[in-house]
C-alpha cells in the first residue's frame, strides 16, 4: 500500500497519526528494562541448579521482550478502532483456545492446573492471557454503544412485558448478556482449575461495566456476593482454610514451615533482609535455592531483597505513574471505546500489580498472580506489551490542546 | 471502500453528553482507587517488613543462609618456673566409622575382582575389605569389643564413633590400617583435641583439670580460673551456603581467626614441687595419715608459691580414677561392710530402695566422696586450728609491741589460771617447765608463757595483729578455691574476750587457711613484709609475648625489720635444741615452728611444722601439715609404727628432709661445719708423719695398720669424699684388704654407737637430722641396708631424730 500524503487523509485518519503518550511509553519502556533485568538477577541460580547457562532464562525474557516492544509499536501504530471488529474475533479465540486447553493443555503435571497451550510459531502460552484481552476488547466495543443500543420489547400482549419494560427500564437486563459472556470464560477457566486468572478477567470485565454506565446496585449486589462467597470459601472449604492459616502464621502450616508455607517465610526473609537500601543489585541471597519461583510470582521479593524498601518503592511508584497515566489518557481518549478500553487494560494492570506485591509481602492470602513486566514468562510480557501498544494507540488520537 | 465504510459507521457513534460524563467520572473513581488507596497499604506493609523488621527477619536468614563452622583455639600451655610443661594440649583424634562410605568400598572392591577376572588382570593386592576384617583389625588396634563394631558396622549408618580421642600411637596405626587396605573411604581420623598433663599428679589440686565431656572447659583448679586466658577464642568460618546445602564458597565468607590460648607460668618449681609430694607421701604412709596432709612451700620475700601439695592427689590425666591408697582402702571398706554406716545408704532405705540398690548408692556414694576428696585444695579450701605455730606470730606482735624482750622471763608451773575460766589451762609439759627465758618458751612452745604474752598485749592490740597480719580477710591468691571472706572461723572483735585472748595466744579455738598461716609467718621472717602469695608469675600469648607479669605485691608491713630479725633469732632456737629439733639440718640454719592442731573430732590431730631457711636470711618457707595420724589404740600418743603424735616428731622431721633437699637444689651454701664431708687426699708413699700433716689439713685423723715408715697403701682411696672428722686407715707394709664388709644395723643407737659400729668393718657414718642433742636421738634410718656388702671405706648415711615425748613438738 503506498503511503498516503498527509493531506490526502480525512480527519480521522490524520488524528490516527497523533503523537503517542510520551510518559506513558517510556514507563512502559522503564518497567520493562527493569523488569528484564531482575529476572536475569533473580533466575541465573536457578538456572544453574538446573544445568542451563546462567543467562538462559535473562536471554529468552530479554528475546521477548524486544519482539514485545515492537509489537507494542506496531499495535501503537494501529488506529485503535479497528480493534472494535477485531474485539468479536479475539474473545472467540479465546473462548475456544480455554476450551482447547481442557483437553489439549498442559502444566497438569507442573502446577496442578492445565493452563498452558502450545501453539506452533507461538509456542506455549496461557489462553487466559488472551482471555482478560478478548473481554475487556468486546465490552469496551459493546459498552460504548450502549446508548444507542436498540432496547429489545417483548410483544405488548405477552404477560410479562410490563415487567420487562420495567426491568429495562431499570437497567437490570441490560449487563444480562456480559454477566453469560464473563461466567462462561469463568467456568472454563476454574475448569483448569485457574482462580487468579478467573478474578483479573472477572475484574477487568467489572471495571469496564462499571466505568461505561452500569448501575451502581449491580456493584453494590455483586460486590456482596463475591464478599460472601469469599467468606464461604474461606471458611468452608479447607482449600482456602489452609491458605488463610498459613496467611494468619507461614511457621504454622503443619511442617515448622518447610510445608505449604516455605516460600512465604522464604518470600519475608528475602524482603526483610533487604532493609532500606538492600543487599546490592544482583546480591539476593535468598534467589540461592531458597525462594521458589524467585524469578516468576515471587520476583518482586527479590527486587526487596537486592534493592531495599527504597528501590522496591521506586518501583511501586513507577507502576502508580503509569497507572494513574493510564486513567488520565483514558479520561482524554477520544471516544467511550477508547476510554473504555484504556480503563479496562490499566485496571487489570494495577490489579495485577496490588495482588502479587500483597501476597509477596503476605498482605493478603497467596494467590498465583505474576507481576506485569516482571514475573518470568515470555508470552505473558508479550501480551501485556500489546495491552500497552493499545493504550497508546489510543493515546494518539487525544486531541491536542486548543491553541489559542 | 469497505475500510471507509466502516470508519464511517464507527463514526456515527453519537456523541452523548451524558454517557461521556459518566464515564470521566466513573474512570476518575477508578482512577482514584486502583492508581492511589490500592497501594497504599503496600508501602506501609514493605515499611513493616524492611524497616520495622528487618533485623528479626536478616537474623534469620543469615541464619539459615550462611554455615557457621567453628575453628578450634589451642588452649594454652601451664609451664613451671623453669619452663616445664605441666599441662598442654595436643592434637589428637575420634576413630568414626561411616558403614555406608564402607559398603560402597566394598562393591568397588567386588567390581574391581570381577573386571579383573574378565579381562584376566591382575586382582587387588589387599585383602577383601569385609566387615569382619575390619571389625577384627581395629578392634585389635584400638582395644575394643570385635562384636560391638560389627554390629555398628551392619547398621545402615552415616556415622559411627567407635572411640573417642585416642592416642597418637594408636591413631598412627589406625592411619597404617587405613593406607594399606585402601580404606579411605569409610574409615575416618576426626582432630580433635586433649589435654596433656604431662606430670600427671603433680600439683594436681593446683592446676585442676579440663573436663573432656564438656567442651574441654578447665573444671578445677587453674585450669577453671584462668579459663578465659587459656582457652583462647574460637575461631568462626561463615560460608554462604544456597538453598540445597552446598556453599557458596565466592561470596559472603567470612574468616575470624582462631586466637590460640595464652600460656601461664608458674611460680611452681616442678622439682621442689615432686620433693614436697614424695615428704607428703611419705609422711602419709609412714604415719598412718587418715585424712590427707599438705605442703606449702613459698618464697617468703615475694609470696611467690614455689610448692604446693596436697594428699590425697590423682593422676591429671584420669581425673575419677582413685589411686590414693588411703582413699581406696576407704573404698573397699565400704564396699565390704561399712555401707551400712553410709549416709547414703540410710537414706536409700527410707526412701525405699531394697538392700542391694541401697548398697550400689552407697558404693557410688563412696567413690564420690573419694572424688571430691582428691580433687580438694586442703591447702586453701580447707581451715584448722594452727595450734603452736601460731606463737610465731604471737611473738612478732609482743616484740614489736614492746611489751616482752628477750631478757624477760616466764615461770611455767605446768598450768594457769585464767580470769573467766573456770578451771586452769594446762601446758603441753604437765609437770611444767619452770624458769624460762623468751627464747626457751618459744622453744619449749610454753603455752602459760604465752598466756602471759597475750595478756599483755591485750585483746585490742591482739586483734589488731590478728588483723594486719591477714587472718582476718583473704590473702588475694591467684588460685581457685579461696573464700571471699577468707575462710577463717574467727571471733568478732566484739566478742573477743580474755578467755578468748588466753587460748587465741597459743594458736587454739580459732580456724585459718594453711595459706593464711604461711603468708602471716612470711611476714615475721621477712622484715615484717605481709606479701600477696602467688602461682602465676607470667601470662603470655601464643608467641610468646609477655602480657601480665606479677610483680610481688606487699600489702602493708606489719612488723618491723628489727622485730622481723629478732623473731627469726628465736625461732632459730626452735630448731636448734627446741621442740623443733627434728628439723635440723647438718650445714644450714633452719628456724621454724612445731603445731599440733587440736580439732572437735576426739583423738584427730593435725600436726604441723612452719619451717624457713636460711635462718638469717630466709629463701624459703615451708608450711607442712599431716592430718589425722592414726593413734595405735583410742586415746594413745603414739602410731603402731612407735612415730610420737606431734608436731616436730612427725612434721618437723620430714620437714628437715624436705627443706635439706629444697636448699640442696636452691644451691643455698652450707655452713662450715666440723663433720662436713672432705676429699681424702693420696697419701700412699709418705711417712706416717707426713701423712698425718697432710690428713689434718683436710680435717682428717688416721689409724695405721701393720708397721714400717711408708705407707703402702689406705682406705679409702685417693680422692674419696668422706665426713670430715673421720679416720683415713693406712697400711704400712700390709696388703689393702680388698674384700667386701657386710653393713651393720645401726637403727635405734646414738651417733656415737653407730660411729663405732660402723668403724669397726672400716665404714663411715655420715649423719643428718637432729644429731647433736642428747641421749633421745637414735637414728631411725640408714642409706644403705643392713647386711648390704659395700667396699671397705664406703659412707653409710644415717638419719636421726628424737622420737620422743620430748621431741613431740606441741
Amino acid at each position: 500500500m503506498v503511503k498516503q500524503r498527509r493531506r490526502d487523509l480525512t480527519v480521522m485518519q490524520q488524528l490516527a497519526r497523533g503523537p503517542i503518550d510520551i510518559p506513558y511509553l517510556m514507563l512502559v519502556i522503564i518497567l520493562t528494562v527493569i523488569g528484564v533485568i531482575m529476572v536475569f538477577s533473580s533466575s541465573y541460580p536457578t538456572a544453574m541448579n538446573e544445568g542451563l547457562s546462567p543467562t538462559n532464562y535473562f536471554v529468552k525474557q530479554a528475546t521477548f521482550g524486544a519482539i514485545g516492544l515492537a509489537a507494542m509499536f506496531v499495535i501503537a501504530r494501529i488506529n485503535y478502532q479497528t480493534f472494535r471488529g477485531l474485539s468479536v474475533f479475539v474473545l472467540g479465540i479465546s473462548i475456544i483456545l480455554l476450551v482447547l486447553v481442557l483437553p489439549f493443555g498442559y502444566g497438569r503435571s507442573t502446577v496442578g492446573a492445565q493452563r498452558w497451550i502450545s501453539l506452533p510459531f507461538i509456542g506455549g502460552f496461557q489462553p487466559s492471557e488472551i482471555a482478560k484481552v478478548g473481554v475487556i476488547m468486546y465490552f469496551a466495543a459493546r459498552l460504548s454503544k450502549r446508548n444507542t443500543e436498540k432496547h429489545r420489547r417483548l410483544p405488548s400482549r405477552h404477560p410479562l412485558s410490563g415487567l420487562h419494560a420495567w426491568l429495562d427500564e431499570k437497567g437490570v437486563l441490560e449487563p444480562i448478556p456480559y454477566f453469560i459472556i464473563l461466567g462462561l470464560v469463568a467456568v472454563l477457566m476454574l475448569m483448569e482449575p485457574h482462580m487468579s486468572g478467573t478474578i483479573l478477567v472477572l475484574v477487568g470485565g467489572a471495571s469496564v461495566l462499571f466505568a461505561a454506565g452500569i448501575r451502581l446496585y449491580w456493584f453494590f449486589g455483586g460486590g456482596a456476593a463475591a464478599a460472601a462467597g469469599l467468606f464461604f470459601i474461606m471458611t468452608q472449604t479447607s482449600y482456602m482454610a489452609t491458605r488463610l492459616t498459613i496467611w494468619k502464621d507461614p511457621w504454622n502450616d503443619g511442617e515448622n514451615g518447610l510445608g505449604k508455607g516455605f516460600q512465604l517465610i522464604q518470600s519475608l526473609y528475602a524482603i526483610g533482609s533487604g532493609g532500606l537500601l538492600g543487599v546490592g543489585l544482583g546480591k539476593s541471597r535468598q534467589k540461592f535455592l531458597y525462594l521458589p519461583e524467585s524469578e516468576n510470582d515471587y520476583i518482586f521479593a527479590i527486587v526487596c531483597e537486592e534493592l531495599g524498601f527504597l528501590g522496591a518503592a521506586i518501583v511501586i511508584v513507577l507502576f502508580i505513574l503509569l497507572v494513574l497515566r493510564g486513567y488520565w489518557i483514558a479520561v482524554h481518549a477520544r471516544d467511550r471505546f477508547g476510554a473504555l478500553l484504556v480503563v479496562g487494560i490499566t485496571t487489570l494492570t494495577a490489579v495485577q500489580v496490588f495482588l502479587n506485591i500483597a501476597v509477596v509481602t503476605n498482605l493478603i492470602p497467596s494467590t498465583g498472580i505474576s507481576l506485569p513486566f516482571f514475573s518470568y514468562g515470555g508470552t505473558a510480557l508479550m501480551i501485556q506489551l500489546a495491552e500497552m501498544g493499545m493504550v497508546l494507540s489510543v493515546s494518539r488520537q487525544i486531541p491536542a490542546p486548543k491553541q489559542e | 471502500m469497505a475500510q471507509r465504510n466502516r470508519g464511517r459507521r464507527i463514526i456515527r457513534q453519537k456523541p452523548d453528553r451524558k454517557a461521556n460524563r459518566v464515564i470521566f467520572i466513573r474512570s476518575l473513581i477508578l482512577m482514584g482507587v486502583f492508581g492511589c488507596l490500592a497501594f497504599l497499604p503496600l508501602f506501609v506493609k514493605l515499611w513493616q517488613l524492611q524497616i520495622t523488621d528487618h533485623d528479626y527477619y536478616q537474623e534469620l536468614a543469615v541464619k539459615q543462609q550462611t554455615r557457621d563452622s567453628t575453628v578450634t583455639a589451642n588452649r594454652g600451655t601451664i609451664y613451671d618456673s623453669n619452663g616445664t610443661v605441666l599441662a598442654m594440649s595436643a592434637t589428637v583424634y575420634n576413630i568414626q566409622l561411616s558403614p555406608n562410605d564402607l559398603r560402597e568400598t566394598q562393591e568397588t572392591y567386588r567390581e574391581k575382582v570381577e573386571k579383573a577376572q574378565e579381562s584376566g588382570g591382575s586382582l587387588p593386592d589387599y585383602p577383601e575389605p569385609t566387615n569382619e576384617f575390619i571389625a577384627s583389625n581395629l578392634a585389635a588396634i584400638l582395644d575394643l569389643d570385635e562384636a560391638d563394631i560389627l554390629r555398628r558396622l551392619e547398621k545402615d549408618s552415616q556415622y559411627e564413633m567407635i572411640k573417642w580421642r585416642v592416642d597418637t600411637e594408636e591413631s598412627d596405626a589406625v592411619q597404617e590400617f587405613i593406607t594399606e587396605n585402601h580404606l579411605s573411604h569409610g574409615i575416618y581420623l576426626m582432630p580433635t583435641s586433649k589435654r596433656y598433663y604431662p606430670k600427671n599428679s603433680l600439683a594436681a589440686q593446683v592446676i585442676g583439670w579440663v573436663n573432656p565431656n564438656m567442651d574441654n572447659v578447665g573444671a578445677y583448679g587453674l585450669e577453671a580460673q584462668f579459663e578465659d586466658e587459656l582457652s583462647g577464642q574460637t575461631g568462626r568460618i561463615v560460608t554462604a551456603k544456597d538453598g540445597n546445602g552446598t556453599e557458596l564458597l565466592y561470596r559472603f565468607e567470612d574468616y575470624y581467626d582462631a586466637m590460640d590460648g595464652n600460656d601461664l607460668t608458674l611460680t611452681l618449681d616442678a622439682t621442689i614441687q615432686s620433693f614436697c609430694e614424695s615428704v607428703v607421701q611419705e609422711g602419709v604412709e609412714q604415719f598412718e595419715v587418715q585424712n590427707g596432709a599438705f605442703c606449702l612451700v613459698m618464697d617468703p620475700n615475694t609470696g611467690a608459691i614455689l610448692a604446693w601439695a596436697n594428699s590425697p592427689t590423682y593422676d591429671l590425666n584420669d581425673p575419677w580414677e582413685i589411686s590414693d591408697p588411703v582413699l581406696l582402702q576407704y573404698i573397699e571398706d565400704v564396699k565390704s561392710g561399712a555401707y551400712t554406716e553410709e549416709e547414703a545408704y540410710q537414706k536409700a532405705l527410707a526412701e525405699g530402695c531394697t538392700q542391694e540398690e541401697a548398697y550400689d548408692k552407697a558404693v557410688d556414694a563412696a567413690v564420690g566422696n573419694a572424688q571430691l576428696s582428691q580433687w580438694r585444695n586442703k591447702a586453701i579450701n580447707d581451715t584448722y586450728e594452727p595450734g603452736s605455730t601460731f606463737k610465731s606470730m604471737v611473738l612478732a606482735a609482743a616484740l614489736e609491741e614492746g611489751v616482752v624482750t628477750e631478757s624477760d622471763h616466764f615461770y611455767c608451773s605446768g598450768s594457769v589460771m585464767v580470769e573467766g575460766y573456770g578451771s586452769p589451762i594446762k601446758c603441753s609439759n604437765r609437770s611444767g617447765h619452770k624458769d624460762q627465758d623468751l627464747a626457751t618458751a618459744v622453744a619449749n612452745s610454753c603455752n602459760p608463757a604465752f598466756i602471759e604474752i597475750g595478756q599483755r598485749l591485750g585483746a585490742e592490740k591482739f586483734y589488731d595483729y590478728l588483723e594486719d597480719f591477714g587472718f582476718l580477710g583473704p590473702t588475694n591468691i591467684d588460685v581457685q578455691g579461696e573464700s571471699a571472706s577468707g575462710g577463717q572461723i574467727i571471733w568478732s572483735r566484739e566478742s573477743f574476750t580474755n578467755v578468748d585472748l588466753a587460748v587465741a595466744s597459743f594458736g587454739q579455738r580459732f580456724n585459718v587457711t594453711p595459706l593464711q598461716l604461711i603468708t602471716a609467718a612470711s611476714a615475721v621472717i621477712n622484715g615484717g613484709h605481709l606479701m600477696q602469695p602467688y602461682v602465676v608469675s607470667q601470662i603470655s600469648d601464643s608467641d610468646g609475648n609477655v602480657l601480665q607479669h606479677t610483680e610481688p605485691t606487699e600489702v602493708r608491713q606489719v612488723v618491723s625489720e628489727e622485730t622481723s630479725a629478732r623473731c627469726r633469732a628465736i625461732l632459730e632456737k626452735v630448731v636448734d635444741g627446741g621442740t623443733g629439733k627434728n628439723a635440723a639440718v647438718e650445714g644450714y640454719r633452719i628456724g621454724g615452728k612445731t603445731g599440733s592442731s587440736e580439732t572437735t573430732e576426739t583423738g584427730r590431730t593435725i600436726v604441723s611444722f612452719l619451717g624457713f631457711a636460711p635462718a638469717d636470711d630466709p629463701q624459703v618457707v615451708v608450711l607442712l601439715a599431716y592430718d589425722n595420724p592414726k593413734p595405735v589404740s583410742p586415746g594413745a600418743n603414739v602410731t603402731s609404727g612407735g612415730w610420737y603424735i606431734g608436731g616436730g616428731s612427725m612434721a618437723g622431721l620430714k620437714a628437715g628432709e624436705l627443706l635439706e633437699d629444697i636448699l640442696d637444689y636452691l644451691g643455698v651454701e652450707k655452713s662450715y661445719s666440723a663433720t662436713d664431708d672432705v676429699l681424702v687426699p693420696d697419701v700412699t708413699g709418705m711417712t706416717v708423719e707426713q701423712a698425718t700433716e697432710a690428713l689434718k689439713q683436710n680435717n682428717l685423723t688416721l689409724r695405721t695398720v701393720g708397721e714400717g715408715d711408708t705407707i703402702t697403701g689406705q682406705i679409702p682411696a685417693n680422692g674419696a669424699s668422706i665426713p670430715g672428722g673421720s679416720q683415713v686407715v693406712v697400711y704400712l707394709g700390709v696388703d689393702v684388704p680388698t674384700d667386701q664388709v657386710q653393713v651393720p644395723n645401726v637403727i635405734g643407737l646414738t651417733a656415737e654407737q653407730a660411729q663405732a659400729k660402723l668403724a669397726e668393718v672400716d665404714l663411715y657414718l655420715r649423719v643428718s637430722g637432729a644429731s647433736q642433742y642428747g641421749d633421745n636421738v637414735v637414728s631411725y634410718e640408714q642409706s644403705v641396708t643392713a647386711g648390704t656388702l659395700v667396699d671397705r671405706g664406703s659412707t653409710i648415711e644415717v638419719r636421726f631424730n628424737d622420737a620422743t615425748a620430748s621431741g613431740e613438738g606441741l
